[in-house]
Parts: C-alpha cells; sequence; structure tokens
C-alpha cells in the first residue's frame, strides 16, 4: 500500500463521506483543503488507481446583462401585445408604445418581434393582434433562469434547448463550456477507506524546536515534490571583463612577469615623444587622442632626458638614426592626453629600471577619441608585456607569444611582418578560433627602437608586445555588441556564467 | 591605414608574368600587407604608413618580385640630363620655400594609369606631404605649357586662371573662398601677404600649390610627357616625394630627366636618385633577429628586400637604399630588412633564456581581496568607463562640478569628464537593471581621477570602492553592517563613525567611516531626490571609499 500524504489522506476521507463520488469543488468544502493541495492529492491518488476522475462536458447558460433586465419586465414584444390587449386590439402604434412604457432603444426590436413572432401586424401606423400569444418555450426559459443561474443546457427539455440559439442571437442569454470533473473512489479505493484512514498531522518546515525537544520523531515530515520548479538565486559576482583581465593576468604571472601599473593621464612626452612618434604624427592628431582642457599640461621630465629625446627627434642624436628632421617642441609634448596605449606606462618603468632582466606585464585602461558604436569604445583595455634583457631576440618574442597565446588555449599562431613608430622589427600575430573556424588578429609585437631606449638609457633589447583585450572578450564570450560589456546591465551580468564551459 | 586595390591584369604586367589572385593574395602578406578583400581580378590590400613606395602598384610589384625571387636588388633608374629650368623667387621663402621637379617622357597613359597616378599623388600628400603641409605635388601635361619656369608669389587677387576640373576664371583669393580645394586646404597659404604659384615663360599657370593645378596642364590620355614640381615646407620631404614618384612613373614605362631648380644662391639638379649608404653589422642582425647568418646569407636577404649590399670588412655590409624607400631611419630598419627578405615564416619560434619570478601589482592585491569580501556579502560586480559627464555625476547626485578633470576634445556629451568618485556610474547601473529582480547589490572597484598639484600630470590616479543594495527594505542599517564586514575582513578593528551632512544621503542617514583620523569615506541612505533623478524606485544604500588610502598603508 502507498504511504499516503495528508492531503491525499484528507481527500479519500472527504470522498467516503461524499459517498464516493463528488467533485473537487466538494472535496474542497468537506476536507478544508485548499483547491491546489486537493488537486496535486488527486493526481497522485489517480496515479496509485485509488480514484478515477470521470470528465464530463457541459454547456452552462445564463442570462446577460440585457436579458436580466427582460427577465424583471417582460420580453418588449411581450410587453406591446399586453398593451395592445389592454387598449382593446387595434390601437396606434404610438399609443401602444406609449401604454407599455417601452423604452426608445428597445422599439424597434419589439416592433420586429412581433412580426416575426406573427403576433401581429402594422398598418397604416395602426397595429392589428393577428392572436393572442402563449408562453413561448423562450419566456419560459428566461424565467427558470431568474429562478437559478446558470442552468446546464443538457438538463433542459429539448423545446427549451431549441429557443436558447434565438436567445443568444438577441444578446439575452450568455453560454459558456465547462468540463465537469467528477472524481470516484475505486475498489481499491473503497478498501483502502474501509480499513480506516487516521490522518496523520503533515510538517513542512523542520523547525529548531522540533529538532532540540526530539519532537520531529512524533511529527510526518511532509514529503517534497522536489522536481517542481523553486525560486531563483543570484550569486554576487565577478564582472565578466574582470575575470578576464585576471586570467590574462594570471597568465603572465606564470610566465614570470611582473606587474606594473602607471597613470591614465600621461603628457604628451611619456605617450608619444618618448615612444619617438614625431610631433606631427596623425596618431596624435586630436580626432584619435583625447587631450585634457584641466589640466592642460604636465611637467616635463628632467633636463637630460628631454634633450636626448629632443634630439633624437630631430637629428637621431647619437642613436645613428636619421631622426625625423624637424623642430621638436616641448609645448607640444607638455600637452596632457588620456594614454593611447600602456606602452607610455611601460617606457616610464623602463627609464626607472634600467637593470637586466625586466619582465612587466599590464592589463590597463587606454583611450582613443572613437564615436562608440557595436565595434568600437573610446575607453578599453590593453594588454602589454615586454621582456628587457641582454641577449632577447625576434624568435624569443615570438615564442613568448606562441605560449601565451596557448595558456589563452589558442593553439594556431601565424606571424606577419608590420608596422609600429616606436618597434622594428615589428610582426603582427594572427590566431586560428576554432570557434570562429577563423583566423583572428590578435597582438601586435617588435623591438622597441634605438631611437627609443638610447635617449632613456636603456642599453639592452627590449621586446614588446600587446593587444586589446576586448577584442579577446568579445571571442570568449561570444558577444556581438561591445557597448554590452560596461553596460552593467545586471540581467546580463547574472546570466553570464563565472566558468566557461 | 591607406589601401591600394592591386589590379591582377596590371600587377601580372609590372611583375612580368601572369600570377593568380590566390597567389597573390597568400603572398603579399610576407610583404607586411594585410588582404583587405579578394575579388574576381583585383586584391585589396592595406599598407602601413611608412611604405609609402606600396602607394602604386608599381611599387607593390618591385617589392613582390624580391620577396619571390624573381627580381632581387636594387632596382636601377636611368636619370638622363634635362634642360628644363626652374626659377625660384626669393619671395616665395615667406610663404611655402621649397621646390623640387622632374620630366618624365614617353609614357603611355590611358585611364587606369590617371587613376593610379592621382592615387598615389594623394597617398604622398597623405603620408610625407601631412595633409599637403610638408610637400603637396604638381603633375602637369608638359605639351600644354612652354618652359622656362618659375616659382613665384603674387597678390591673392593678382592674376586669373581656369582652376582644375572648372570652367570658369579666378583669383587664388577666389579659389580659397569658393572652390572645394580651396575650402579644404587654404590654412596652409591664407595668412600669407602672397600666394604660391608656378608659372611658365609666358606666365600661364601651371599650379597654386599646395592649393590646386590649372585646368590648362591638366593630364589626359594624350599625354605623353609630364613635367612635375613638388613644392612644401621641408625639403627632405618635398625631395622624398619627388623620389617615389618619379621611380613608379619609371616602372610604368617614362624615362626620367633631371630639371635645373635654380635658387637665388644655389641650383638643385632633380630628382635625385641617389642611392642612400647605411653600414649594417652582421652580428647585431643576428642578435636581433635570433639567427646565425654568414654575410652571404645577410646579403642574399637584403637583395630579396630590393637593397644591394657588400662586405666592407668581416662582419661588416655597406648597404645601399633606393631612393624610393623612405623609411629607413636607422641600422635596426636594415635588420628587419634581412627579416622579411628571409621569409618571417620561415623564422622559428624560440623561447627566451630569461628566468625570472612574476608578482602582482599591490593594487591587483588589494582589489581582488576586496572583490572577494564584496562577492561573498552578496555583490556583484560593476565595470564603468572613468569618462562620464557632469549630469550623471554630479547633477542627478545633487552635488556640484568640484575639480573636474575634463577633456579639450570629449567624442560626445556623454563623455566629457572623468570621474573622481564611483558611486554616480553605480546609480547609473541600477537604472540600466531596474527591470531585473530585487534585492540588487552592487560594487565597483576601480579608477578615479583627482586632480593634484604635486604630480607630473596634475592629476592623480585613485582606486575607490562603491557599493549599492536596491531592494524594498533597504536602508542604512543595512548598507552599514556591509562596510563594517568588509573593514573587519581588511583586518581593521577601530574605525570611527560619524553622522554626516551629504546631499546625495538623507540626513540622519550618512556617516562618514575614518580610521585613525583618517576619512576613508561616506556611507547612507540615498536620498529619494536622487532616487527620482535616476527614476528609481527602491530605497537604496549605498557607500564609497577612497580604498588608495589603505592601499598605500600597505605599500
Amino acid at each position: 500500500m502507498p504511504e499516503l500524504r495528508e492531503n491525499e489522506q484528507k481527500t479519500l476521507l472527504a470522498l467516503e463521506q461524499l459517498k464516493g463520488k463528488a467533485s473537487v469543488e466538494q472535496i474542497v468544502d468537506v476536507s478544508g483543503l485548499a483547491h491546489a493541495a486537493v488537486m496535486r492529492g488527486v493526481l497522485s491518488l489517480t496515479e496509485d488507481k485509488l480514484i478515477v476522475t470521470h470528465e464530463q462536458k457541459q454547456t452552462l447558460v445564463s442570462l446577460s446583462e440585457e436579458g436580466s433586465y427582460h427577465a424583471q419586465h417582460g420580453l418588449p414584444e411581450r410587453r406591446l401585445i399586453d398593451s395592445l390587449a389592454k387598449l382593446g386590439g387595434d390601437a396606434a402604434v404610438n399609443s401602444v408604445i406609449e401604454d407599455a412604457g417601452l423604452e426608445k432603444k428597445f422599439v424597434s426590436v419589439a416592433l420586429g418581434w412581433l412580426n416575426r413572432k406573427g403576433w401581429a401586424t402594422i398598418k397604416q401606423g395602426n397595429l392589428n393582434p393577428l392572436k393572442t400569444p402563449p408562453f413561448g418555450d423562450d419566456e419560459k426559459l428566461i424565467q427558470l433562469l431568474t429562478k437559478k443561474t446558470p442552468l446546464i443546457v443538457e438538463d433542459l427539455s429539448l423545446e427549451l434547448q431549441k429557443s436558447i440559439p434565438n436567445l443568444k442571437g438577441r444578446k439575452l442569454v450568455e453560454i459558456e463550456e465547462k468540463t465537469l470533473r467528477e472524481l470516484e473512489l475505486t475498489d481499491d479505493g473503497w478498501a483502502l477507506v474501509k480499513q480506516g484512514i487516521i490522518v496523520q498531522q503533515e510538517v513542512s518546515q523542520l523547525t529548531p524546536e522540533l529538532i532540540r525537544t526530539g519532537n520531529w520523531r512524533n511529527v510526518k515530515l511532509r514529503r517534497f515534490d522536489v522536481t517542481a520548479p523553486g525560486p531563483v538565486s543570484f550569486p554576487g559576482k565577478i564582472h565578466p571583463v574582470q575575470q578576464i583581465i585576471q586570467q590574462v593576468k594570471e597568465i603572465f604571472l606564470e610566465m614570470g612577469f611582473t606587474e606594473i601599473r602607471g597613470d591614465m593621464v600621461e603628457t604628451a612626452f611619456w605617450n608619444f615623444d618618448a615612444l619617438f612618434q614625431p610631433q606631427d604624427h596623425p596618431a596624435r592628431d586630436m580626432v584619435d587622442t583625447f587631450y585634457l582642457a584641466n589640466p592642460k599640461q604636465g611637467k616635463l621630465p628632467k633636463k637630460g632626458v628631454v634633450d636626448a629625446v629632443a634630439a633624437t627627434h630631430e637629428n637621431g642624436w647619437t642613436t645613428g638614426s636619421r631622426g625625423w628632421e624637424y623642430k621638436w617642441s616641448p609645448q607640444e609634448a607638455k600637452k596632457l592626453v588620456l594614454r593611447t596605449h600602456t606602452t607610455a606606462t611601460t617606457i616610464r618603468y623602463l627609464t626607472e629600471h634600467k637593470e637586466p632582466p625586466v619582465k612587466v606585464f599590464s592589463v590597463d585602461r587606454v583611450y582613443r577619441n572613437e564615436k562608440l558604436d557595436y565595434k568600437h569604445l573610446a575607453e578599453f583595455h590593453q594588454i602589454e608585456g615586454i621582456i628587457m634583457d641582454c641577449k632577447v631576440t625576434l624568435r624569443d618574442l615570438m615564442g613568448t607569444l606562441k605560449e601565451f597565446y596557448k595558456k589563452l588555449g589558442l593553439e594556431k599562431v601565424q606571424f606577419w611582418p608590420s608596422y609600429f613608430p616606436y618597434t622594428e622589427p615589428s610582426l603582427q600575430s594572427t590566431v586560428y578560433v576554432p570557434e570562429l573556424k577563423n583566423w583572428v588578429e590578435l597582438c601586435g609585437m617588435g623591438i622597441f627602437r634605438p631611437e627609443v631606449l638610447a635617449p632613456l638609457g636603456v642599453k639592452h633589447p627590449v621586446l614588446a608586445w600587446g593587444g586589446g583585450l576586448e577584442r579577446l572578450i568579445l571571442l570568449k564570450l561570444g558577444i556581438e555588441d561591445i557597448r554590452l560589456l560596461y553596460k552593467n546591465d545586471l540581467g546580463w551580468i547574472r546570466r553570464n556564467p563565472v566558468c566557461q564551459q | 591605414m591607406p589601401t591600394i586595390t592591386l589590379d591582377k591584369e596590371r600587377f601580372s604586367s609590372y611583375v612580368g608574368r601572369n600570377i593568380s589572385v590566390e597567389d597573390m593574395a597568400k603572398q603579399l602578406p610576407w610583404l607586411g600587407t594585410d588582404i583587405e578583400d579578394v575579388a574576381q581580378d583585383s586584391v585589396k590590400i592595406e599598407y602601413n604608413p611608412n611604405r609609402v613606395d606600396f602607394s602604386s602598384i608599381a611599387g607593390v610589384a618591385r617589392a613582390f618580385c624580391g620577396l619571390m625571387g624573381w627580381e632581387t636588388g636594387l632596382p636601377k633608374y636611368d636619370v638622363k640630363q634635362g634642360n628644363i629650368t626652374l626659377t625660384v623667387d626669393k619671395s616665395v621663402a615667406q610663404v611655402r620655400p621649397y621646390i623640387v621637379c622632374a620630366t618624365v617622357r614617353g609614357l603611355k597613359i590611358d585611364s587606369d594609369t590617371i587613376r593610379e597616378l592621382m592615387e598615389l599623388q594623394e597617398a604622398l600628400h597623405w603620408m610625407i606631404g601631412r595633409d599637403r603641409k610638408k610637400a603637396s605635388i604638381g603633375v602637369h601635361k608638359l605639351d600644354a605649357v612652354t618652359p622656362p619656369f618659375s616659382y613665384v608669389t603674387c597678390a591673392p587677387d593678382g592674376v586669373k586662371f581656369v582652376p582644375l576640373d572648372k570652367t570658369e576664371e579666378m583669383t587664388p583669393q577666389d579659389v580659397l573662398e569658393k572652390h572645394e580645394k580651396g575650402i579644404a586646404y587654404k590654412s596652409q597659404v591664407d595668412w600669407a601677404p602672397r600666394y604660391p604659384l608656378v608659372v611658365d615663360c609666358k606666365g600661364q599657370i601651371l599650379s597654386f600649390p599646395p592649393i590646386i593645378n590649372g585646368e590648362l596642364t591638366k593630364v589626359d590620355e594624350n599625354t605623353h610627357d609630364l613635367f612635375i614640381e613638388v613644392t612644401g615646407t621641408d625639403l627632405n620631404a618635398v625631395q622624398r616625394s619627388l623620389n617615389v614618384l618619379v621611380t613608379a612613373l619609371a616602372d610604368m614605362g617614362g624615362t626620367i630627366e633631371t630639371v635645373n631648380v635654380t635658387y637665388s644662391d644655389h641650383v638643385l639638379v632633380t630628382p635625385d636618385l641617389t642611392p642612400q649608404k647605411m653600414t649594417l653589422n652582421v652580428d647585431f642582425s643576428n642578435m636581433r633577429l635570433g639567427l646565425d647568418f654568414s654575410e652571404k646569407q645577410t646579403i642574399d636577404a637584403l637583395q630579396k628586400s630590393r637593397l644591394d649590399a657588400k662586405i666592407v670588412e668581416k662582419g661588416v655590409l655597406d648597404v645601399t637604399i633606393p631612393a624610393y624607400r623612405t623609411d629607413i631611419l636607422h641600422e635596426i630598419d636594415l635588420v628587419e630588412e634581412v627579416a622579411v627578405g628571409y621569409g618571417i615564416f620561415r623564422l622559428e619560434p624560440t623561447k627566451p633564456a630569461t628566468v625570472t619570478t612574476g608578482k602582482k601589482h599591490i593594487v591587483t592585491e588589494i582589489t581582488t581581496a576586496v572583490r572577494q569580501i564584496m562577492i561573498g556579502l552578496g555583490f556583484t560586480e560593476a565595470l564603468n568607463f572613468v569618462l562620464t559627464n557632469e549630469d550623471d555625476n554630479y547633477y542627478k547626485m545633487l552635488q556640484k562640478p568640484e575639480g573636474l578633470v575634463t577633456l579639450a576634445n570629449p567624442v560626445s556629451t556623454d563623455y566629457s569628464i572623468i570621474r573622481n568618485d564611483l558611486l554616480p556610474s553605480l546609480m547609473k547601473n541600477l537604472a540600466v537593471s531596474k527591470h531585473h529582480v530585487f534585492p540588487q547589490r552592487m560594487f565597483e572597484v576601480s579608477d578615479v581621477i583627482k586632480l593634484d598639484d604635486n604630480s607630473e600630470t596634475y592629476t592623480e590616479r585613485r582606486i575607490h570602492l562603491a557599493a549599492v543594495s536596491s531592494h524594498p527594505t533597504a536602508n542604512f542599517t543595512e548598507i552599514k553592517s556591509v562596510l563594517e564586514s568588509l573593514l573587519t575582513n581588511l583586518g581593521f578593528e577601530n574605525w570611527t563613525v560619524t553622522e554626516t551632512n551629504n546631499p546625495s544621503f538623507l540626513q540622519g542617514r550618512a556617516a562618514t567611516i575614518s580610521l585613525n583620523d583618517m576619512t576613508l569615506g561616506v556611507v547612507g541612505e540615498i536620498h529619494p531626490e536622487l532616487l527620482n533623478n535616476f527614476e528609481l524606485e527602491n530605497p537604496t544604500g549605498a557607500f564609497e571609499i577612497d580604498l588608495q588610502k589603505i592601499i598605500d598603508k600597505n605599500k
């Protein structure tokens, strides 16, 4: 015998009391259970074959608002024919209406039905009765409905049933289809209730009180439907971009790099001049770079460094370069910008740390004067790594990149010649992204030019590479619109898994 | 980055053999160009702005032949001595001091050539000329005018001529005011009392540099001989532009002739295609590239990059560089030529021998700990731009703008200043998220920038932490408890809480938090007027602290 829950026991007992057959509503009344509890009980009792459910379709008829009005006052055509009889059986239409006190809105309906029912005709404004009409089936039904509404159509006499379409057409009654469920105890069900059911009280929440007193032994803990959907929980979590920043930082740390950090506001000197970007270089244009209005200018470093950088721009200084052959302006170099690359921070660091080996990295905010759209941001993150040592080579740089990509899960890498103003030789790398089935350009790289290093007193080769973090994030998260990353829509952050499968 | 479309037929004729677009697309990247598009009969490439010689199909073809090993070493260009003279008037020194010239004869010019020539000029104007400032080019049909020529100045309304592609005569003044090129480039000359002109011996006008040529010398399909003048403010730039242009025209089948450019105190015979010389140490090249090349191998690679070299002593090469290669500044540039000539695809990656251990920045260490605590307290991280605007950051927050770091050239009104606190960003995030399930608890641990007179940039980057908790029963007590829990878990014990007035918070429900007399920040219940400003409907508790103070303590 199945173990019954409290609601199931009470449902069976109610059915027994109702002589083995009843509707859900009746069981609710008798058992005192909630409707939902009865329904849950019915489901499992049916499964256990203790009860069966009989379903019966029923059509219910009830009076409409207008129907109720006529039920009170009589159908309009009845009111006219009655008044006509009162006035002697032949009278002017207007006087009949007046006598009946018929509302204006019912006049044409009433005259129409007098005619259709064959009760009277109108001749030259006079109403002539044809017969004294008996009480019609429609009127009988309306009368019945005033006593009890709704009525079950299937229980009505055939004549009354036939009057329904007509009344429905006149919008005096409303029809509703309903499925009636009647529950009946099966033989097994009867056998069970005959044995006698003792209802045991169930407890849904185990309480400290029950645990402490040991009373939990005396109560029945309700079994839950463990498959039922419950409320959703949202954990606090890390921002998806921050998560990938941390992953990339971990990779650098695993590869033995030290993290560096610098100001987002930089002088043009460190952002451009120290990196041998001539002052008329298009990248320094207002169209590409954010300049500050307040504060407008910063301070240049000590004179020796400034002079060496200036001379390198103008004529190559002692570097063996021909330089950019123009008059270098300290005013231009003092301008404050939002750094366009983290290389500004890197080169500052190198100036302070000239002893090899140096292996440093940053993953940090950079800026381009760009209008925001689904592909472009004005503010984003750059990944950058550098190695300075006595004997590092371009091939070492390629090998380092391969290792870096491999740790990001990107196995296939290709290198191409490229150009950056402050590295030579310069390479571009593309990686194969299996999810996209395509090669994607990621990091650029190169060896810092002597024109960059010599004025700052750095004597050993510096390998450098860098790329946009957001590009990598778009690949990893499969996002089309880059703006989504910084909208901070809580719904998006909540949906985004902490662990990408 | 500049682009050029390489027509398969033309490219094939330049390289002297039939080549498919597939092969072009496969090999061209090894020259450092990006494939933009592969069409049925052409390949569009993007090239780096240092390689101005890639601005003509002829120039790309030249390098391509070297890479493929079809033609290696320095391309030879014959320059015949010409007899045309151009005299430079002293007055040009005040406005646009330099001019160099050349003639190129015997060209077969069709509409494709004209288009290639125009694209080449535009590329040079941009890349070397810096938008025509340092150098601009005029290419003329030689037959239409009569040498000798002069480079002179005139009063703004001193002459009249028909500008290119127009039918009406205009003065230079009219050109600057009405002509589309005049309007675009007027700032190059409009400040000067007299404007530059190139004229022939009859006073006919070839060009009004750097604005526009005359219609008179327009190059058409009946043109065979060209007169070329390059004017500018930088002698190196005008000479390099001329060299890149005439070598491309020579590759198109023209014969280069010199012009005698007579300045008041000296004569320049141009173009001067004498190759540049530079020394390359083979060891230096090997050390940078990680190779062990002999002199011979190094020379072979250089020749594939269309340079020539000979050994001057053991391990030292004398390298000659063609005049169109304007990008070679230093020995290190030759090292790249070796790598590209050898083929980047042949370089095997190696692992550097440098051994180091890694270390996180203190900011990362502390923000990671803070992040962990805040997440444990049920808060979700936000990450916002530091760029913002006064309305969101101050007025909506019921605060007065103070100590603003502002942009000179904002791209939109939404991003015109740099934030100096985080809370406004989080309020915006709540506004964006208001249709999601509550409670909503968010935090940000990130950058703000403040003015700082002692810093080299007069600004200072600081790390702040802010948090908000928004739901129907949020209040001061809850958010204060969160902040105190954070401080406890950061290892602090004796902080003080003092009631404060802050327009962003409800009076009597706001406090400052201090640590040993050092103010850390503020905690409170957000003012309902502020909630209305952000169209928020739930009570919200918030705090913001200057985490940098804690970080600096840990340094």
